[in-house]
């Protein structure tokens, strides 16, 4: 009981991570419709930013939340700008190709630089744990669920009750009318890209700390945002919620049940992702 | 056209240039440009269709695996078939399952699959898991120029499918189905099988080129043969040469893998970054690849149907 207890809490705090990388996702396919194949990259630069500012200044990744979102933000608005606006247009599969050509750029450009090495961000604080009723719990992973849950939060409350954020929906419902009604869609698409890559460079510090960075950490969160994602429906942010919190628990309960789970854990998202496709393909028909 | 048959000439009698010291580097890497070259085609003939798979280097592995573990027990050739009966059994139900959706899901799904296919391999044991597997040369390595000519084989074989699939009545069911589902359907054109045919014919001949790929490295890891590296030459040089023709990905596996083996001489990891650039720049600036530049001077009627 109490290791099913324990192992239901790990997958809650694992799901706020998911949920905030996996919303990114959502707002770049379901605002600028495109499927980004490069998201976990741009957790990957925010890896990469708290990890440079730790190892160099010693700066503690609370700080670098800030500065990788902003930093990461503008990497998203440059993709968008130069690599993404030229395509919206073009056939789906020029634009799948193309974030999967910057994602495999920005992958190798990080191999060239910093190595294949698993680099770790080590405040004094990463090892505390808190202990409630016979459950254990990191400090550093409650805490990253926290901030993610309060980042959505705000993520909603702008969606849902600023003017902008007006704007950003009423662009995914529909891409003529709002031009006529004057907003700046070309406006709203940067923002909007610009955002999504800011939550995922957000979760790549929280992922600094409680994993590492390295050039292939953003990969397997691709796959497993888009796991979220599908599960969600495309484009629909409020179901992510639920469809995190219910990857995290079936890798949660897989790495705790299954014998010698530690490497199945990796098979758990393409089972969902295989489930999901083969329902939604025969419900169709 | 002619000039596909100037390239396949010139690979069949290639052994007999005087090259010197020279001679045993360049077979190999013209081995291994072969081989890429022929996953490049048959990552195009699914590409026809307008679907994207990102799992080409699955099936690649998968044909290694399969032939280089059966090779002992049914022969060279034997081998081979099977490893492409694996991927193509292996496609046909992940097609089952997701071709009959949006594009934008068949690719994730084929992203995920190779990824999975990877930690299966990595995580079994008759594969030899992460140590890896040795392989027995074609032919038991009793014939020098036997691998060279079995990659030869390959790569004329991918050719001519490919060029079959372009003159068959596929290629206008494929062409229909990547430029306007809805009106391909109406018009009788039984799209969710025209695709599942493509892919079962793309993941074959992957399967395939991943068998000889096994029979000429003589070693299997599951980082190399399932690595991403693989998928994304399988589909930067189609976009390279140009989409949707024979001669582009012919040309395009050629010139670039003699690149990436200079490349790889020189800087180790991250070789990639230059198959992640040509692929940003050739969507940008060049989405009809080397053969689009060369065919913009003189447009035929063919090229108008192709386009």
């Amino acid at each position: 009981m109490e290791l099913l207890l324990q192992t239901l809490l790990n997958g809650v705090l694992a799901a706020g991570v998911y949920a905030l990388v996996a919303s990114g996702l959502a707002l770049a396919v379901g605002v600028v419709g495109i499927v980004n194949f490069a998201h976990g990259e741009f957790l990957m630069i925010g890896a990469f930013v708290s990890y440079l500012l730790f190892a160099a200044r010693g700066i503690d990744p609370l700080v670098s939340l800030g500065v990788a979102a902003v930093a990461v933000f503008l990497v998203g608005a440059i993709s968008y700008y130069g690599l993404i606006r030229p395509v919206l247009s073009a056939p789906e599969l020029n634009q799948m190709l193309l974030t999967f050509g910057l994602s495999v750029l920005l992958q190798n450009l990080a191999l060239l630089l910093f190595g294949a090495d698993t680099r770790v961000v080590s405040p004094p604080y990463q090892g505390a744990t808190l202990s409630l009723g016979g459950l254990s719990f990191g400090v550093v992973p409650f805490a990253a669920f926290g901030l993610s849950l309060l980042i959505l939060l705000g993520l909603y409350w702008f969606l849902g009750r600023t003017r902008l954020g007006f704007a950003v929906r009423a662009v995914a419902q529909n891409r003529l009318a709002p031009g006529l009604l004057g907003i700046e869609t070309q406006q709203v698409y940067l923002l909007a890209f610009g955002l999504s890559a800011a939550l995922a460079g957000i979760a790549g510090v929280m992922l600094s700390v409680m994993l590492y960075a390295s050039p292939t950490v953003g990969f397997a969160y691709t796959l497993k945002a888009f796991a979220i994602v599908v599960m969600a429906g495309l484009g629909n942010l409020r179901g992510v919620l639920w469809a995190a919190l219910a990857l995290a628990m079936a890798e949660a309960l897989v790495s705790t049940y299954v014998p010698g789970g530690g490497g199945w854990v990796e098979a758990v998202f393409f089972l969902v992702i295989f489930a999901v496709l083969t329902w939604r393909s025969w419900r169709r028909t | 056209m002619r000039l596909v048959g100037l390239i396949l000439g010139l690979v069949l009698v290639f052994p007999v240039f005087p090259l010197g010291r020279w001679q045993a580097f360049t077979l190999d890497t013209a081995q291994f440009a072969f081989i890429v070259t022929v996953l490049a085609l048959s990552w195009d003939l699914l590409a026809r269709t307008g679907q994207l798979s990102l799992a080409q280097g699955a099936f690649f592995g998968l044909g290694a695996y399969a032939a280089g573990l059966s090779a002992p027990a049914l022969g060279t050739i034997g081998g081979l078939l099977l490893g492409a009966a694996v991927a193509a059994l292996s496609s046909l139900l992940l097609g089952l399952a997701t071709l009959r959706l949006q594009g934008i899901y068949f690719a994730i799904a084929t992203l995920a699959f190779s990824e999975v296919m990877r930690t299966l391999v990595l995580k079994a044991e008759f594969t030899g898991g992460a140590t890896g597997l040795p392989v027995a040369p074609a032919f038991g390595g009793s014939w020098v120029l036997g691998g060279y000519y079995l990659a030869a084989a390959v790569l004329v074989l991918g050719v001519l499918t490919s060029l079959w699939v372009g003159r068959s009545r596929l290629s206008y069911a494929q062409a229909a189905a990547r430029q306007g589902e809805a009106v391909a359907r109406v018009l009788g054109v039984a799209v969710v099988r025209v695709k599942l045919l493509s892919f079962l014919l793309s993941s074959a001949l992957a399967g395939l080129a991943g068998g000889v790929y096994a029979m000429k490295t003589l070693f299997l890891s599951p980082y190399d043969a399932f690595g991403l590296g693989r998928a994304v030459e399988a589909l930067v040089i189609p976009i390279f040469g140009g989409l949707y023709t024979t001669l582009g990905p012919l040309l395009g596996g050629l010139l670039l893998v003699a690149l990436e083996t200079w490349l790889r001489l020189e800087i180790k990891d991250g070789y990639l970054v230059v198959y992640g650039l040509i692929l940003i720049l050739a969507i940008l600036f060049m989405p009809k690849g080397l053969v689009g530049l060369w065919r913009a001077r003189g447009k035929t009627a063919k090229e108008d149907r192709n386009a």
